[in-house]
C-alpha cells in the first residue's frame, strides 16, 4: 500500500525542494544579478583562459612533486602536499565559479531569446551539471588524498572506463555488427589500449 | 474546538486579504488569484452555514465543494504563468512545451483508466479525485518554479508571494491527501488539520506579500548581439567544453 503513496510523496517533495531552492535564490537575487552582469562586463576576459589552464597543469602536474620527493626531508614533503592541496582546491573552486558565471549569463540571455531551442538548452544544462558533479567530486578527492594521488586515481579510473567501453564495444560488435559500425566511430581505441 | 478556532482564523485572514486587495487595488492586477480566493471564502461561509443548519448534508457538500475549489485553483497557476514569464519569451516557450506534455500525459492517463476499468468512474472517492487534481497542479507548479529558478527570472513581491503560498499549500495537500486515502488513515483526526494549517500558512504569506502592488521588475534590455541565441549557445558551449578539458587536463589526469 505504501508503494501507492510514493509517487505522490515524490511529487510533493519535488515541489517543496524547488520552492525552497527558488526562495533561497530570491534572497540572494541582488548578488545573483550582479554576478550575471560580471561576465558581460568582462566579456573579453573570458577568452583568456590559457594562463589559468597553465596554472592548473602546474598544480596537478607531477614535475614539482618529483623534484620535492627526491631531495627533501619528509617534513618538507608533507608541507608541500598540504599547500598544494589548498592551492588545487582553490583552483577548482575558481574554475567552478567562472563556469557558473558564464552559465548564469547564458540563462539570463537565453530567457529573453525568442528562438530558444529546448534540446540545446537541455544538452547545455546536462553538460553543466556533469561539470559541477565532476568538479565537486574532484574537490572531494583532492581534499581527501591530495592533488598528486588524485591525479593518479582519476587517471586509473579513466583508463578502466576506456577499457570497459572497449570491452562493451567488442561485445556489441559480436551481438549487433550493424549498430557497432555507428557506435564504433566514436570509440577511441588508442585510449582503451593505454 | 481546535477545528472551530482554526476555521475562524482562516476565514478572518481570508477576509483580511480580500479587503486589503480592495484597498491596494490589487483585484484588477491578479483577477484569477482573487477569483480563487473569493470562491474559497464564499465556500467556507456556505459550508459553515450548512454545518450549523443541516449537519447531515455537510460531508457530501464538503467533498463536492472541495472539488470545485481544487478546480478553480488552476486559475492561480495560469495567473502565475501569465505574469511570471511575460518578459521571458524563451522560458515561456519551454513552459508551454512542459504544460502541453503534462496535459497530454493527464489525457492519456484518463483514457487508459477509462479503457482498463469495466465500470469507470472519475475517481473512487472525492478525496482521490482531489488528490489527482492537486497532483497535476503540483507538477505544473514544479515546472514553472523550476524554470523561474533555472533562468533567474526576476519577479515582483506579489507574484513571489502568490507562488510560494500556493506552492506550499499544494505540496501539503498532495501529501496529506495521499496519506488520507490510506485505509484507516482517514479515521485519524490529525491528518485532517494538515490542509487547513497549510492553507493558513499560505494566507499569512499572501497577506504579507500582497500588502501593496509590487510589479515585476522590468527585464534588462540586452543588445542585439547578446540576444543572438546561436552566438550565446556557442559561447557557453565553448567555455563549458574548455572547462571540462581543464579538469581532465586533456585526458592526462
Amino acid at each position: 500500500m505504501i508503494q501507492l503513496l510514493l509517487p505522490y510523496l515524490g511529487i510533493g517533495l519535488l515541489l517543496l525542494a524547488a520552492l525552497c531552492l527558488w526562495a533561497r535564490q530570491s534572497f540572494v537575487t541582488r548578488a545573483g544579478r550582479a554576478e550575471l552582469l560580471t561576465p558581460r562586463q568582462h566579456r573579453l576576459g573570458l577568452g583568456r583562459t590559457a594562463p589559468h589552464r597553465d596554472l592548473g597543469e602546474r598544480i596537478f602536474g607531477p614535475e614539482d612533486w618529483d623534484f620535492i620527493s627526491h631531495d627533501t626531508p619528509s617534513e618538507i614533503q608533507r608541507m608541500f602536499q598540504r599547500e598544494r592541496t589548498v592551492l588545487a582546491i582553490s583552483w577548482l573552486r575558481r574554475t567552478r565559479k567562472r563556469v557558473s558565471q558564464v552559465m548564469r549569463a547564458h540563462v539570463a540571455g537565453a530567457q529573453q531569446s525568442k528562438d530558444l531551442h529546448l534540446a540545446t538548452e537541455i544538452r547545455l544544462a546536462v553538460s553543466y551539471f556533469l561539470f559541477l558533479i565532476l568538479c565537486n567530486s574532484l574537490i572531494g578527492w583532492v581534499w581527501l588524498h591530495g592533488p598528486v594521488r588524485t591525479r593518479k586515481i582519476v587517471g586509473q579510473i579513466l583508463q578502466w572506463a576506456a577499457q570497459l567501453r572497449g570491452a562493451f564495444e567488442q561485445l556489441m560488435a559480436r551481438v549487433d555488427p550493424a549498430s557497432c559500425r555507428v557506435t564504433g566511430t566514436n570509440f577511441n581505441h588508442e585510449t582503451a589500449r593505454n | 474546538m481546535f477545528s472551530q478556532i482554526l476555521w475562524w482564523i482562516v476565514s478572518a485572514t481570508e477576509a483580511f486579504v480580500l479587503v486589503r486587495s480592495g484597498k491596494a487595488k490589487l483585484y484588477g492586477k491578479y483577477p484569477a488569484f482573487y477569483l480563487y480566493l473569493s470562491t474559497v471564502f464564499f465556500l467556507e461561509v456556505v459550508r459553515f452555514s450548512i454545518f450549523h443548519f443541516r449537519p447531515i448534508s455537510y460531508p457530501a457538500f464538503y467533498w463536492y465543494t472541495e472539488f470545485l475549489a481544487a478546480s478553480v485553483g488552476y486559475a492561480v497557476i495560469l495567473e502565475i504563468y501569465k505574469h511570471a514569464l511575460k518578459s521571458s519569451p524563451g522560458a515561456a516557450r519551454i513552459a508551454r512545451t512542459f504544460l502541453l506534455v503534462v496535459l497530454g500525459a493527464v489525457i492519456l492517463k484518463v483514457m487508459a483508466n477509462a479503457l482498463s476499468s469495466p465500470v469507470w468512474s472519475p475517481a473512487t472517492t472525492s478525496a482521490e479525485l482531489e488528490r489527482s487534481l492537486r497532483t497535476v497542479q503540483a507538477l505544473l507548479l514544479f515546472g514553472i518554479v523550476a524554470l523561474l529558478a533555472y533562468y533567474w527570472v526576476p519577479i515582483g513581491r506579489n507574484l513571489k508571494g502568490i507562488t510560494l503560498g500556493y506552492g506550499f499549500y499544494i505540496c501539503a495537500s498532495v501529501m496529506s491527501l495521499a496519506f488520507g486515502s490510506l485505509p484507516g488513515y482517514g479515521l485519524r483526526p490529525a491528518w485532517r488539520f494538515v490542509q487547513p494549517i497549510a492553507y493558513l500558512v499560505a494566507l499569512f504569506i499572501w497577506s504579507l506579500a500582497l500588502w501593496s502592488y509590487q510589479p515585476n521588475p522590468e527585464a534588462e534590455t540586452e543588445s542585439q548581439i547578446e540576444l543572438d541565441y546561436r552566438f550565446l549557445v556557442n559561447k557557453t558551449k565553448r567555455v563549458l567544453s574548455r572547462a571540462q578539458s581543464f579538469l581532465k587536463l586533456d585526458g592526462e589526469l
